[in-house]
Order: structure tokens, then sequence, then C-alpha cells
């Protein structure tokens, strides 16, 4: 008959000193790095010092397992960035015809990964690390579905109205004609005939004459 | 003088006396073995959130992800943080992209049914955080917060109740385990990350001006993407309800992220989340969002 072992602890038994200590540390890192991540991942912005001690310190490990989380979820400011987004690519040369429209009939989670892709695309326009990276990968990755290297992607916006007012109709919140030349990719961005500042030519008196500067 | 040294070692005392309560509580607080019992409910509605989430990929893994896809690796390396890794970043055929897909959706049902827990816990976890760095422009606050749930039920021992691993247990003799330390330490983690998205969430959604003037289920409402119950015909009869709800939102994250603090109301807190936020979830065309703000009280409203 084997001699009885040293008898475990029962499961519940309270850890030792060094146990806690360890867990104490593990923990309070944890949680100083949890405090940064939703200071640091706010709409609003960061310090540059949450952003570099956050940066340097907490996201090598904290991003990797998705925990950089800063959690701001703020459902809607009413503005145009929280109106639905929709995605329209189709051929340049092909106006209306043959479009790909996302996520046009898809509902649910499914639906709505398709409007966060668009929206991106849209905000990324005014990102400049980002601006057309996924238009032009969008674009490129429909060339053989729609049978041509000369594609428009448009990302369209449902604006939202106000409460009693009428819907508003759907405007255009980028586009941007990606095509194929030699051997590259080439995005074009359209601007919005609104986002575009008026050429106003000064008269000879100083002031633009109204109709040159409604031009 | 002896003044001075009496409130000085009266500070001192303080201080000593402050600390080792400080100490006291948090022992108490992360180092009170717990119930697993709860943790079973946890990862079952964290398993089938997961499932349902994962399933909303898997039509368009390939579009989105494969080798023609509209999502190439080196895109998206671009876009996302220099830290992020996914190991579908390897899957660089549409094979290779459907058999990695495949063993996450299967690591969700194992997690569901409670097999080999210990394992596919943090597996699951890791597959879904590397899912999620593949297309974070596809992420929405649901699948945020069901990483979080992961990686708690990954600390926690989640497949000891309501679970295969349960049964193979009790089939093989072994009695089952009581309350453990890390059972504790999972319920902890639960309550501070409920608390702080709560709290996170109000102060974001504080510094917009429809919060302030009670507009602001109305254009949670007005959004006809993705809504599951269209409350505008409501909301535009009377600006009293609209503002009733609007405050309320931000009223009741107010209260559930402090209420959870108290002893005395943190069950009740915890079960009124659990209607609540599915409830702010379906407002917010964010309905699984609000089921996996639901599932971090879980274990707090069914503590014994």
């Amino acid at each position: 008959m084997p001699a009885p072992g040293p008898a475990r602890p029962p499961a519940g038994a309270a850890p030792s000193e060094a146990v806690r200590a360890a867990v104490t540390a593990v923990l309070a890192v944890y949680l100083l790095g949890l405090v940064l991540s939703i200071a640091g991942n706010t709409g609003s912005g960061s310090s540059a010092l949450v952003r570099t001690l956050k940066d340097r310190l907490f996201s090598p490990w904290m991003v990797p397992p998705w925990l950089d989380l800063g959690f701001d979820y703020r459902l809607t400011y009413g503005g145009p960035e929280d109106a639905d987004h929709g995605l329209e690519v189709r051929r340049f040369d092909a106006a209306g015809r043959d479009a790909v429209r996302l996520p046009g009939g898809l509902t649910g989670e499914r639906g709505a990964r398709w409007r966060r892709l668009a929206r991106s695309i849209a905000l990324a326009a005014e990102d400049s690390d980002r601006d057309g990276l996924l238009a032009a990968a969008i674009g490129k990755g429909m060339f053989d579905e729609l049978g041509s290297e000369d594609l428009s992607v448009r990302v369209v916006r449902t604006p939202l109205a106000d409460r009693g007012a009428s819907a508003l109709p759907t405007v255009q919140a980028y586009s941007a004609r990606v095509r194929m030349v030699g051997g590259e990719v080439q995005l074009l961005r359209s601007e919005a005939r609104a986002e575009v500042a008026p050429l106003v030519r000064p008269a000879a008196g100083g002031n633009p004459k109204p109709e040159e500067a409604a031009r | 003088m002896n003044a001075n040294v009496a409130a000085s070692s009266a500070m001192e005392t303080s201080a000593v006396t402050g600390s080792v309560t400080l100490a006291a509580v948090w022992n108490r607080f992360w180092f009170t073995p717990a119930d697993g019992r709860p943790l079973a409910l946890l990862r079952i509605g964290t398993a089938s959130l997961a499932i349902v989430l994962w399933w909303s990929y898997a039509p368009d893994v390939l579009s989105w992800f494969g080798p023609a896809g509209i999502l190439p690796a080196d895109a998206v390396q671009q876009w996302r943080s220099p830290a992020g890794f996914s190991l579908f970043d390897a899957a660089t055929t549409s094979a290779s992209l459907r058999v990695l897909f495949g063993i996450t959706g299967i690591a969700f049902a194992a997690l569901l049914v409670g097999l080999g827990t210990p394992v596919v816990a943090p597996v699951a976890a890791l597959l879904w955080a590397s899912l999620l760095h593949r297309g974070p422009m596809l992420v929405g606050p649901a699948d945020d917060c069901l990483a979080v749930l992961l990686w708690c039920l990954a600390i926690g021992p989640a497949g000891q109740h309501i679970s295969v691993d349960g049964w193979l247990r009790d089939r093989a003799g072994r009695p089952a385990p009581g309350p453990t330390l890390r059972a504790g330490i999972t319920w902890g983690l639960l309550q501070v990350h409920a608390s702080a998205i709560a709290a996170a969430a109000v102060l974001s959604q504080l510094k917009g001006d429809v919060w302030w003037n009670g507009s602001a289920a109305w254009f949670l409402a007005a959004r006809p993407a993705g809504r599951l119950l269209d409350l505008t015909p409501l909301l535009v009869r009377s600006e009293y309800l609209t503002n009733f709800v609007t405050h309320g939102v931000t009223a009741f994250e107010i209260f559930y992220a402090i209420g959870l603090w108290c002893m005395p109301t943190q069950r009740l807190v915890a079960r009124v989340g659990l209607v609540a936020w599915p409830l702010i979830g379906v407002l917010a065309g964010e309905p699984w969002w609000g089921i996996a703000m639901g599932l971090f009280t879980v274990p707090l409203a069914f503590r014994r």
C-alpha cells in the first residue's frame, strides 16, 4: 500500500502570501492598464502622458488579446458619423448599373459589419495614415467580381433627421475611383461639391461679386 | 510639541490602520474563494453569444479575408495597431482560412458544452482576438465585450458544472470542487469590467449634447438599419417620453457603475442589469452588445 502523500489543501483554502503577492502584482498592473486604456482610447483624444505610458508599457501586451479597449460606447451624438452607412461599388463607366450595394438587404450582425466597414472608409478620409487604404483594397478585391479594372467605390450615408422632421435623402459620404494602371492600383478621390472651398477671385474693388462667390 | 507628537502618532496609526484596512478590503475582494456554478451559467451564455457573433462572419469570411478578399492582410496590418497580431494572417489560402475559422467555431461549441474547458477557454479567447485583429474595421461593441468575457472564462474554472467535464468527473467518482480562488478572481474581474464599461460609456455619452437635451433616444431609434423595434412612432408623439428614455439610459448606467460596489444593492443592480442592458442594446441597434453587458453580471445576479 503506497504511503499517503502530503495532504492537499482544499480548493477553497486561503492562498499563501507569495501567491497573494504575485496575483496582487499582476492584478495591479492589469488594472492600471485598464484605466489607461479607457483614458487613452476616447473619442476626445488623450494626453501625451497617457498616450506615451499606454503605448510603451501596456499596448504591447494588451493589444494582442484585444484588451486595449476604451469602451467609449457613446451610442449616438446624433451626428453624421452616427448615421447608417452603406457601400456601393460599380464599374466606373456604368453609372447606376450592376452596382454592388452592401449591406443591401443583409440584416442582423452580418449587415452591421458591412455598415461598420462602410463607415470606416468614410471616417478614414480624415485620417492621413488611413485615407484611401480600405477603398483601394475593396476596389481591387472587386475587380474580378465586376469584370472591370476601373471601379467607383462610394460610401452613402442616411442622415439622421431631427424628431418629427421628415426623413432625409441619402448623401454621399465618400467617393473614389479605383483602377489598375500599369499593374498598380490607383485611387482617385472625388471630393463632394459641398466639401470643396469655392474659388473666389477678388473683384477690382476688393470684395468678390456675389455671383462669383456663389460659383 | 506633545500635541504634535500625539497628532503625528495618531496620523501614523491612522495611516497604518488605513493601509491595513485597504489591504484587507483588497484581499477580501480578490482572494475570497467563490462558487464555480454561476461561472457555468456565464460560460453557457458567453459561448452562445460567441457562436452567434462567429456565425455573423461565416457567410463573408472568404469575401473579406480570403486570398482574393477585399480586406487583404497587408492592408489590414497598415490599418491596425502595430502591436496587433492575428493567427488569421497566416491563413493565406481559402482552405487554411476555412480550417482556422472552423476551429474557432469548434472551440466555441466545446466551450458551450464544457468540454476540455481549461484548455478550450484560453484557445477560444485567443482565436477570437485573432479574428477581430484580422478585420478591426468590422468589429462592434459586442465583439469587444465578448473578448473580455472569454478571457475571464479562461481564468476562472468555468467548466466544473453543467458541463461534459463535470459529467466525466462525476462518472470517474471524483468529488465536485468547492469554492475556488480562481473563481473569486474571475468574479472580481467581471465586476470591475462591468462597472468600468458602464462608467466609460456614460462618460462618453455625456460629452454629447443629445444626452443632455434628452434627444439621444430619438437618434438611436431613428436609424432604420439594424433596429429590431421601430420606436419612432412612439417617440415622435411625445418629447417627454424621448427625454425620459434618454435620461433613463444615463441614470441606469450611473446607477449600475456605482451600485455594483455597494453590497446591499449589488444583487439588485446585477439583476436589473440582466434586463436593462439588453433593452438598451435593442434601443441602440446593438442587441448583442446589450446581451454581452448583461452577461457580465450573471455571477453577481446568481450568487448565493
